[in-house]
Formats: structure tokens, sequence, C-alpha cells
């Protein structure tokens, strides 16, 4: 067994293809990543420029109505392994009390140029994703065909060597050759990221990067043993070749990117999507109503908050927001006014009196909407996400791709935490103000008195989530790499046994 | 010649590489018409509804009288989409399909800011939390599959022959070496195309026989440009393969070579070109887009402030203060945000520039071009949108001037003409594609790929002539 394993080592380990798979991981592995690095520093330093905006904005803030809270979402540094949809989605929220922040509400920074999105963009798992299932079918396509071809086969097997332990030999010393250019890549990876300064990666993040160190090892695997099922059952190598590069092409490049165009989602979401539209709105019209009858009830305001307040400097604002293709439909007002011309402080009473009034009604509406709103955005955007990644599973390159997402933090899953940290923040500001009891207070509109104190509001602070929580996520896609690749062993034990030599 | 190229073929046509490769490029290709044909009649569909959606809405202001038409401007204006979408999707996902003329910045009591041309850059991919994939149209098809296909077809045509000794045979006949090569790229050339002919034949009949889709003569022209452009990059591979395969002592190795080459320039150069050029654009300087339009129109606000008292409420006087104040404020701002539009440009321009090393970029931005998608078109699009945002100004001058009552003044309601627009004489947007103009920016890449073309074929006849058998 040894002796067998000594001798296939040995074997690939001279040939020209060895050397051009060193050479082309290498190359590919540390040309990316030092790109990537640039690029992720350019992004942490895009986040850092935001979050210092926010403070500012937040510094000439005078009133409590007028602000928003503005969070901005830090770029993941595993992104540099699978970016996934880390660099996609918005990355720029603002925290409303009236409204319930959710992924399809953010936005991107506008200091980005839009357009530069057309270009693609790469990251270490796609280079993996084609380079090593690429050699790892150029290193298998002869192992069996081409032993047959030249006859060796049949001396070996005039030994008594069970032809189990050849299959075995031949699997493992393939797999000790493609995994040192793998893995020496992927630590030189590392020690690029380790010596950049902008990258602080936690001993947690070692060990996801340890994950998807053994989901690559899985795939590489499972594309070697595709090649040798193929090699096995054909009789010269040429045809095995032939069989394992249109494999390649269309599990790797063609069926990923076709299944994903021709499934279309099952039920008519546009419709779905104006009934819930409808219901919002219905929600907001019962709202504004009530708040209407509330007007024309306190004879002092007669139908406008401040129409009564003679005031000398300012602004307020009134307005619905409304964004029908996501669903987002709220009220939003406003008011920061300077001193009044005349004390009649009976009169900013009743302004008092109506916010108190009206704020938690307005955090109740959008309570209402959230219920309405969230079924709806799940059914319209994270369904066919769902169906997608099922189909996706049929081809191994999107099992490895789901899972080291999963694994980097960078999937769907990984945002929506972000997001729903984002609207516990939400929460908790709202929690505050009504412990401060900030609506009904004269600092909710004006600052003629005193200007709001922004120091004592909670902060935003974002953990990603636990190694654990990761590994569950990806553990599925994981086991069923491994399940593949058994059942690929068998398959070839099984056509290797049974072949005439 | 003749003789080797028809022997070459009937080679290459009994072989599995054959089978599998045409059975590839049908699918690919049926796939790529069934799904044009799903999608495209919903973005007809909704061009149209957008389109009278404009034309309402330029309506509904005009009936209000001249100030509103010009205070509230033309609305929304759209991409038209083109109807040789299937040929290069041409990340229109990533780009805006309108551009917003009317944009509303402040109103006072007695003034509205005046609409400016501003550009969102809200794309139709940022709630799609799908995951991210190439969409299968002919660029894919013919810039990763073809091209793979045609290297396959090619990696042992002179070293095979070696190998086996037939090329000693060939060679021992009083043909010359040129007409050895030309017939073997003739042969390989016929039978990459028969598969990709037939694929292309089987998408371009489920296209034209659905009702939905209407390619008129020029998209035929355009399809016939894209098929060319397809032939000669399908030639650079080919030649690509026949060159190493010349070099190279054993097939084995020249496809170990052939296909290393190919993922490192078809796959991964576009991508890690992308990023090098993304990180050197953009350490231009980022200041403060919104900032910096507050800040102007903060400065002219005061001005403005400051000249109030000198016209009393009411009189002509005043008026022209005011009207001064809104016009140009809104040029002001609608230059401000063509300078960002501008910058971004240039931008792209330049990471597109380095890009253009990779062949399979070339051929997708042509595509991409001939098939009226992607940012050559957009391009396209904002020129038609500035060039309509005149004629529209200009028609506002033009009724204004026709208006003997009118002080002449814009800016003002009672600066303009009070007399009633008819909704018909307003003119209206419509988004033009238009071939001539591709052709100039197309221009420069074809040429790049001719010269690549041209370097490998020259590299493969001297490989081969050199070569020892």
């Amino acid at each position: 067994m040894m002796t067998l394993i000594r001798r296939e080592l040995l074997d690939n380990l001279m040939t020209f293809r060895f050397a051009v798979a060193v050479f082309i991981i290498f190359l590919l592995v540390v040309a990316n990543t030092a790109v990537l690095i640039k690029d992720h520093e350019r992004r942490l330093a895009g986040h850092k420029t935001e979050v210092q905006k926010s403070r500012n904005y937040m510094s000439e803030g005078k009133t409590y109505s007028v602000i928003e809270l503005h969070v901005d979402r830090p770029p993941n540094p595993l992104s540099i392994f699978n970016t996934g949809l880390d660099k996609r989605l918005g990355n720029e929220i603002w925290v409303y009390y009236g409204h319930i922040p959710t992924l399809w509400d953010a936005e991107k920074h506008s200091s980005q140029n839009p357009f530069m999105n057309i270009l693609s963009s790469i990251d270490i798992v796609f280079i993996f994703q084609g380079v090593l299932s690429l050699l790892a079918l150029i290193f298998a396509y002869d192992t069996l065909a081409g032993e047959y071809e030249r006859g060796t086969l049949r001396l070996v097997l005039t030994h008594s060597v069970s032809r189990g332990h050849i299959l075995l030999a031949k699997y493992i010393s393939a797999m000790v050759c493609l995994l040192v250019p793998t893995l020496m890549s992927l630590i030189l990876a590392l020690i690029l990221l380790t010596t950049s300064p902008s990258f602080s990666l936690s001993m947690q993040d070692f060990l996801r990067i340890g994950g998807i160190m053994v989901a690559s090892i899985a795939y590489l695997s499972v594309f070697y043993l595709i090649g040798m099922l193929i090699s096995s059952m054909t009789r010269r190598t040429s045809t095995a070749l032939m069989l394992s590069m249109f494999v390649w092409g269309f599990l790797v490049l063609v069926y990923p990117n076709m299944i994903v165009a021709v499934i279309q989602p099952s039920n008519p979401p546009e419709e779905r999507k104006a009934s819930a539209h409808n219901h919002i709105k219905q929600i907001w019209e019962a709202f504004e109503r009530e708040r209407k009858h509330y007007l024309t009830t306190d004879t002092h305001l007669e139908g406008d908050p401040y129409g009564n307040l003679p005031w000398r400097d300012g602004y307020n604002f009134e307005h619905f927001q409304d964004k029908v293709s996501v669903l987002q439909y709220y009220y939003h007002a406003g008011a920061e006014i300077d001193g009044f011309r005349e004390a009649r402080e009976s009169q900013v009473l009743h302004v008092q009196d109506y916010h108190r009034f009206l704020v938690p009604l307005i955090i109740d509406a959008a309570e209402h909407t959230w219920r309405v709103r969230k079924p709806v955005l799940e059914e319209l955007f994270v369904l066919p996400a769902t169906i997608d990644k099922i189909w996706l599973r049929l081809s191994p390159t999107g099992i490895y791709d789901i899972a080291t997402q999963a694994l980097a933090g960078t999937d769907l899953n990984g945002i929506q935490d972000f997001f729903t940290a984002v609207q516990q923040y939400r929460q908790s500001v709202i929690d505050y103000y009504y412990d401060k009891k900030v609506f009904a207070s004269r600092e909710w509109f004006s600052f003629d008195k005193a200007a709001v104190d922004w120091r004592t509001l909670p902060q935003f602070s974002f953990q990603r989530s636990d190694i654990s929580i990761n590994v569950k996520r990806a553990l599925p896609d994981l086991f069923l790499l491994l399940m593949i690749n058994i059942v690929l062993f068998i398959g070839i034990f099984l056509v290797f046994v049974r072949r005439e030599v | 010649m003749w003789h080797i190229a028809k022997r070459e073929l009937s080679d290459n046509l009994n072989s599995l590489r054959f089978a599998l490769a045409t059975v590839l490029l049908l699918g690919l290709m049926l796939t790529n018409a069934v799904v044009h044909l799903r999608e495209h009649p919903e973005r007809v569909q909704q061009y149209r509804e957008r389109v009278s959606g404009h034309q309402n809405h330029i309506a509904a202001h005009a009936s209000n009288g001249l100030y509103d038409l010009a205070q509230e401007g033309p609305g929304y204006l759209y991409k038209k989409p083109s109807n040789l979408r299937f040929c290069a999707e041409g990340s229109e996902t990533f780009m805006s399909d309108r551009a917003q003329a009317g944009y509303h910045r402040w109103s006072t009591d007695t003034l509205k800011s005046f609409w400016i041309l501003a550009y969102p850059s809200a794309t139709p991919n940022r709630d799609n939390v799908r995951p991210e994939v190439t969409k299968v149209d002919w660029g894919f098809i013919i810039g990763y599959v073809l091209s793979l296909v045609a290297l396959l077809f090619t990696f042992d045509s002179i070293s095979g022959e070696r190998e086996r000794g037939t090329l000693r045979l060939t060679l021992s006949n009083a043909i010359p070496r040129h007409t050895v090569l030309i017939g073997k790229f003739l042969g390989a050339f016929i039978s990459v195309s028969i598969p990709f002919i037939l694929g292309v034949l089987v998408n371009l009949l489920v296209i034209s026989t659905s009702s939905d889709v209407h390619l008129d003569a020029e998209a035929w022209g355009r399809l016939g440009i894209i098929f060319f452009i397809a032939v000669l990059y399908t030639c650079l591979f080919l030649a690509l393969g026949m060159l190493v395969s010349a070099r190279v002592q054993r097939s084995a190795v020249s496809l170990v070579v052939l296909l290393l080459v190919w993922v490192v320039f078809v796959v991964f150069m576009p991508s890690t070109l992308a990023s090098i050029a993304g990180r050197s654009t953009s350490s231009g300087p980022t200041y403060d887009f919104s900032e910096r339009s507050w800040k102007l129109h903060e400065e002219l606000s005061s001005d403005y402030y400051a000249n109030y008292d000198e016209g009393p409420e009411g009189s002509t006087k005043r008026i022209e203060i005011d009207g001064a104040y809104v016009t140009k404020d809104a040029e002001q701002q609608e230059q401000l945000h063509e300078e960002r539009l501008n910058r971004r440009i240039a931008e792209v321009h330049r990471a597109r520039a380095i890009t253009r090393l990779s062949p399979v970029t070339i051929v997708q931005n042509l595509i991409e071009s001939f098939a009226g998608t992607g940012f050559e078109r957009h391009l396209q699009f904002l020129e038609n949108v500035k060039t309509y945002a005149r004629e529209f100004r200009t028609f506002i001058v033009d009724t204004d001037n026709a208006d003997p009552e009118s002080l002449h003044i814009f800016g003002v309601r009672t600066g303009m003409s009070q007399e009633p627009v008819s909704p018909e004489a307003v003119p209206k947007f419509e988004d033009t594609l238009n071939l001539s103009k591709d052709f100039n920016t197309a221009a420069t890449e074809l040429l790049l790929l001719t010269l690549f073309v041209l370097v490998l074929l020259s590299g493969a006849y001297l490989a081969f002539v050199r070569v020892e058998v």
C-alpha cells in the first residue's frame, strides 16, 4: 500500500501539470489577495468616513423629531474569501422611529460610483471554484484510463494487490499533490492578510477560514473523484479528457448560471405586492384620520400643529414616504423651531400634547405595517433566493459557494443579522425615548429652551454572529459535499472492480 | 488544401467532442431564447406603461399652464429596452433605467425650485438577494463556452498527429506546410462553426417565431455583425490552440497549457483587472456631493435675501429678482449633477480601458454595443436625455415668447405666460438606438480583436513552419 502511494506520488510530482498547477494557483491567489486587500481597505475607509459624517450630522441636529439615526454596515473582512452579498446590498440605513428598517430600506454610500458595479468582482472562493476543479480533473483523467492504455494496470494487478487499495493509493497521492499548492496559497493569502494593518482577524475568524479550507478540500476531492469515475469508465485517455472537460464546463460554467436564469418564482408577485401595498396604505389612512381627528378636536391647534405658533426661525416638514417596489410606506414629520415671537406657552403645551398623542400612534402603525410587510418581503425576495439555492445545490460548485458564504457570514443570513441588530437598536432608542418622555418634551420640535444632548442616546453596536451559528448554517452543505464524495468513491470502486483489464 | 480541410472535418464530425459541443451549445442557445421570450414582453410592456405615464404627466402639467410645466419638468425619462438583449445582458441591472427630469429641492411660500436633470443611481439590482450569476446571453456563450470548445477542437491538431506519426506522412507529400496549416485551421473552424451556427439558428428561430418579439431589418443587421464578431473571436482561440499545439510535443501537455491559459485569460483576467481598475480610479477626491449642493444653494439664497427688499411685493423688479434666483439655482444644481455624472463616467472609461487586455472583455463589450445594451448604450441614452432637456426648455422659451402679454421672466408664475398650453405641442421623450454611433465606439475594440487574431495566426504559422517532425 505504501509503495503504491509513494510510486503514484512520485509520478504526479514530477509531471509538468504539477508545476503548472502550483504556479497558476500561486499566481492567481496571491495577486488577487493583494488586490482584494486594497479593495477592502478602501471599503473600510469609506465606512469610517460615513460613521464620522453621521456623528457630525448628529451634533448638528437640534431637535429629536428631525434627527434620523444613521447606521453604517461595516464591510466583512472575510468577504475576501467569498464576497457573497456583502458588497452588493445596501450598507447605509437611517433609523427612524416610525419605520422598521430592513435590508430593503438600506442605501448605498453616495460617494461610491454606482457604475463601477458593471465590472465583475472576484474573490478567493471564485478562483478555487474554477481552478481547483479544473486541476483536479486534469490530474484525474488519466489515472485509470492511462494505465490501462499503457498496459501497466495489468502489470500492477498481477501482483497480489487488491483493487480497492490501488484506488485508495491513487486517490491519496493525487489529493496530496493537489493540496500542496492549495494550502500553501491559502497560507500565503493569510500571511498577506495578517500583515495588512487594516485587518484585525479574531480567533473566530481564523476558525471560519479553517472551515473554508475544509470546504475547499471537500470540493477539490469531489472533482478529483468525478475525474476518476470518468477515467474508470472509459478505455482511452483522450475520451476521458474530453468527457472531463465537458463535465467541467457544464458543472462549473454553465449549470450555475443557467439554472438561475431558468427558474422563475411561481406565483405572480406583482399582485401580492399590490394587495399588501393597499393594506399598508389603509393602515396609514386610518392613522391619518385619527391624527386629523385629534387636530380638529383640539381647538387650539386648528388643524395645523405649528400654524398657531408664531415662530421666528426654523422649518418643519411632513410627508408620506411611498416606495411601492419594496413596500416602503410611512409618515415622516419633524420640526426644528427656534424661539417663538411672543411667549404663548399655553400654545406650546398643546403642541407637546399633540406629540404625546401622535408619536405612539406612529410607532403603533409602524408595528402594524411591519406585520403586513414582513411576510410579503420574505415571499418576494427571500423565497426566490431560497429556491435558487436549492437548485444550485445540484452542482458541487453551487454547494461549495453556498457553504463558504455561510461560513464567511456574507450570505443572506449574515446580512440579515446586521439588520436584525438595527431593528433592535431602533427598539432600544424608542425605549429610551419613552423612558425620558421625549415625545412630550419641548425639545421634540423646538430648541429655544435647550438643545438635545445626544450623548446619552443608546449607541449602535454590531457583532457578527458567533462561529457556531455560521458552522450550523454551513453544516448541511458541508455534509452534502461529503456525501457526494462517499457516493462517488463507492461508484468508482464498483465500476473499477467489475472492469476487465 | 481543401482535401486536408475535408479530412479534418470528417475526423472531427465523428468525434465525441463534436457531439458534446453540439449538445452544450444547442442547450444554451435554447435556454437563452426561452428566457428572453419570457422576460422581454414584460420589459416592453413596462416600458410602454412608463412612456404613457410620462406623456400623461406632461399633459397634466400642460393643462395647468406654462409655469407649471416649466417648474415641474417632464418627469422621469425611461430607457428603451433593446430587443437584442438576449445577445448581451450588458450589466443592465446595475445601471439605472431612467433619468429624472424633475427633481424638487425646496419651496417657499411664493417660490418653487425649478426642475433639473438628475441621474438616480438606484439600480434594479439593489433589492435582489438572489445568488449572483452571469446571465446566459450570447456574450457568455461566445465568450466562455465557444472559446473553450474552440480550444478543445485544436489542442491536438498538430501535436496529436505528431504523436501518432501521421504528420510526418502528410508532410512527406509535396504539400507546403502553410497549406497543411490552413487546411487544418479551416477544418477546425468549420467543425466549431457547425454547432455554433446550429445553436444560433435554433435560438433565432425560437425568438423570431414568437409574436411578442419583433426583430426589424436593423436588428438583423446587428445580429450579423455580432455573428461576425463571434467568428473572429473563435478564430482567435483556434489560432491560439494551433500555436500551442505546434510548440508542444505531447497533446496532453498542450491541453493543460491551453486550459490554464484559457482560465487565466478568460475567467480571471476580466475580474482581476476590474478589481485593479476599480481600485486605481476611486482614489480621486470624494467630497460630499450633497454638502456641496447645499452650500451652493445657501450662498445663493443668502444673496437673494440680501437683495430681498430692493423690489417691493408685486413689482416687476421683485419678479426679476425672484426669477433670477430660481433659474440660477436650477442652473447651478444641474451643473453639479452633470459634473458628478461626468466624473463617474470618466472613471468607468478608465477602468474599462484597463480591462480591455482580456479578449473576452473585448468581445463582450463589442457584443454589448451592437446589441444596444451595456455602458455605451447607457451613455447614448444619457445623451438623448440631454438633447430632450434642451428641446423641452427651448419649447418653454418659445411658447413664452409667442405670448405678447408675458413679462418673459422665468422662474416666477406671474412673470410667465398665462396662456393655456396645448399638451400635443409639448415635445415628448423618445429614446432611440443609433447604429452609426455604436460603430464609432466599437471600432477600437474591433481593431484590437483583429490585431490579436493576426498576431496569434502568424505565431501559429511560424511555430508550425519551424516544427521538427
